[in-house]
């Protein structure tokens, strides 16, 4: 599912090491430097699913934002769609990014109150200098795609139900047809009907875009569904990776395995029709 | 038999401005004495809401209707409320979020104190006393947590130390409002575990709440699935996994990931009414792929299915 003329990866890591300065205590003005991830090394090929698996504080963010070109790291190569865009002036960076869609965390604070949904979905392609009638076009596309009714580009968030608010976020995302779609933990603030609504809307999506995409996540039995390789993140180190039936078949690492071993609660036996 | 809870057919309400909003509508179940009974749904299903009905704590524009009994009182009946003696001295509670529910200004020891010289007039040496074998049952090493502040510890500990708190007031009915949702998976696992250990040693009946279906498999002996503030199916856990009766109970079956197990997730399309939205009919009519016309126009009265079951679908 590769796109033609592009050899390159979608995303490649190597000893990636970042972190943020955090002040020393209350009454302190120094600020030390915290480090999230520690020589993360990773790759992601064109129109390729992965999942990166972890819980919180484990960096999974942290490295969305190291691709996003949000946070530079200290140390190791990002190179994003054949690009090192920390090597690329801070102005000139959205030449890359903009190829780039992005799913924030918390649907319910990811959308700007003020806006339409009609602007809000249009955002990511500002920069692109389209003209009038083809932005509404694209946007009008991407809403449908992530089926939902036309009249919600009318409304303001506070209309939205989360799983809207959700679509919304994808419909961004995905309004100006990216190369690789980052996503943060796409589906922890849904109900259940509703997660799996998103999850089948999302594969669909990058099917038929052919994008690369990368699921952040610390639910395994949800990683199942978004992507077929996976990385598992534990305190800012990579501790495993592989295909992700194998890594649920049989953890290798430690963390991994004790990772499955939480999910022995929702035994499938339970249930009499899987 | 003795019945830790009984609703018949109660009703609670928000005002909210000038609207009355129901969040939970009739709805009908007993849970007894030592059993473990989850209530499961998705957000605005009511489910804490009745949580919070049982445990005594709905906010003061709450409204009722209908009777709710627990450990034999009456609390509910019609607009009346009355938990004296019953809130925190037959019911407890354990709520979703530890780091919100703990006074962050008192220390752990404080949080025990406080309560239990309310509770029981205990002075501060007793109330540690007792604090010190609840956290040790909670699974927390006592001199680790009394002398700290709630943010000094991990959302695990936290949580841990909330059941411990919960459970020192003596009571004997826990209602736990979706003590794991905050916690990563393992540590789910651990406070899971360390529920159902208490409720077997110490005798609990314990009623939790939960979105997960697998969760109240691991957990329940007998289930109640909430819709849209009504209460759809009921019955033993088991039974109600392998072969669900209503509809919705299917579905949120069928669209929760299992790990190891690959299956197309089925999506069903639409989301739940909103809180307030007029209904005449059944609430799940818009996403049911069964519906009748009567389905429309009719909300179902639940229906007794063999011995233990009870489901409100017109298609029994």
């Amino acid at each position: 599912m590769s796109r033609a003329g592009s050899s390159s990866p979608a995303i490649e890591l190597k000893g990636v090491s970042a972190g943020y300065l955090v002040a020393e205590g209350l009454k302190s003005l120094r600020r030390k430097y915290v480090e999230v991830l520690r020589g993360v090394s990773l790759r992601v090929g064109r129109g390729e699913r992965l999942a990166v698996i972890g819980e919180s504080g484990s960096g999974k963010t942290t490295l969305l934002k190291v691709v996003l070109g949000l946070l530079r790291p200290v140390k190791g190569d990002v190179v994003v769609l054949g690009h090192r865009i920390y090597d690329i002036p801070e102005r000139e960076r959205w030449k890359v990014t903009s190829r780039m869609g992005y799913v924030p965390q918390d649907p319910f604070r990811a959308l700007n109150p003020r806006l339409r949904v009609a602007d809000i979905v249009a955002e990511p392609l500002t920069r692109l200098r389209l003209p009038e009638s083809e932005k509404r076009e694209r946007v009008r596309a991407a809403i449908k795609m992530v089926q939902l009714h036309e009249s919600v580009l009318e409304y303001y968030p506070s209309r939205l139900s989360g799983g809207m608010m959700q679509r919304v976020l994808i419909a961004r995302a995905v309004v100006h047809e990216p190369e690789l779609l980052l996503l943060d933990e796409p589906t922890s603030a849904l109900d259940v009907s509703t997660q799996a609504q998103v999850i089948n809307l999302l594969n669909s999506i990058q099917e038929r875009l052919g994008c690369a995409m990368v699921a952040v996540t610390h639910d395994l039995a949800v990683a199942q569904y978004l992507a077929d390789r996976a990385v598992v993140l534990y305190r800012g180190v990579v501790v495993e990776e592989g295909p992700l039936d194998e890594i649920v078949r049989s953890p290798k690492s430690e963390h991994a395995r004790a990772l499955v071993a939480s999910y022995s609660l929702g035994s499938p036996a339970l249930l009499g029709n899987v | 038999m003795v019945l830790a809870v009984e609703a018949k057919e109660l009703s609670v309400g928000y005002e909210e401005s000038d609207e009355l909003l129901w969040a939970v509508r009739e709805v009908s179940f007993e849970v007894r004495e030592g059993e473990a009974f989850c209530i499961v749904g998705e957000s605005g299903s009511g489910k804490s809401t009745v949580a919070s009905a049982i445990a005594g704590i709905l906010p003061p524009h709450g409204v009722t209707d209908g009777e709710l009994r627990v450990g034999g009182r009456v609390v509910v009946r019609g607009n009346e409320r009355d938990y004296e003696g019953v809130r925190g001295r037959l019911v407890t509670y354990v709520p979703q979020s530890p780091g919100a529910s703990l006074n962050p200004y008192l220390e752990i020891g404080d949080q025990f104190y406080y309560v239990l010289s309310s509770l029981y007039g205990l002075s501060r040496r007793e109330a540690v006393e007792k604090a010190r074998a609840y956290l040790r049952m909670a699974g927390l090493e006592p001199d680790a947590v009394l002398d700290r502040y709630p943010h000094e510890l991990s959302g695990g500990m936290q949580q841990r130390a909330a059941i411990a708190l919960a459970l020192s007031t003596g009571a004997r009915i826990l209602v736990a409002d979706e003590p794991t949702s905050s916690l990563d998976a393992h540590l789910r696992l651990q406070i899971v575990e360390l529920l159902k250990r208490l409720r077997a040693e110490a005798g609990l009946t314990l009623i939790f709440i939960t979105h997960d279906m697998l969760l109240a498999g691991a957990l329940s002996e007998r289930v109640a699935v909430m819709y849209a503030g009504r209460l759809v199916e009921l019955g033993p856990t088991r039974e109600v996994l392998r072969k669900p009766l209503h509809p919705y109970t299917s579905m949120l079956i069928e669209s929760v990931p299992v790990l190891g197990v690959k299956r197309p997730l089925k999506a069903y399309t639409g989301e739940p009414p909103s809180p307030g939205e007029p209904s005449g009919g059944c609430p799940f009519y818009e996403r049911c792929p069964f519906r009748l016309e009567v389905c429309a126009s009719e909300n179902p009265p639940a229906k007794e299915v063999g011995e233990s079951r009870r489901v409100a679908c017109w298609l029994f």
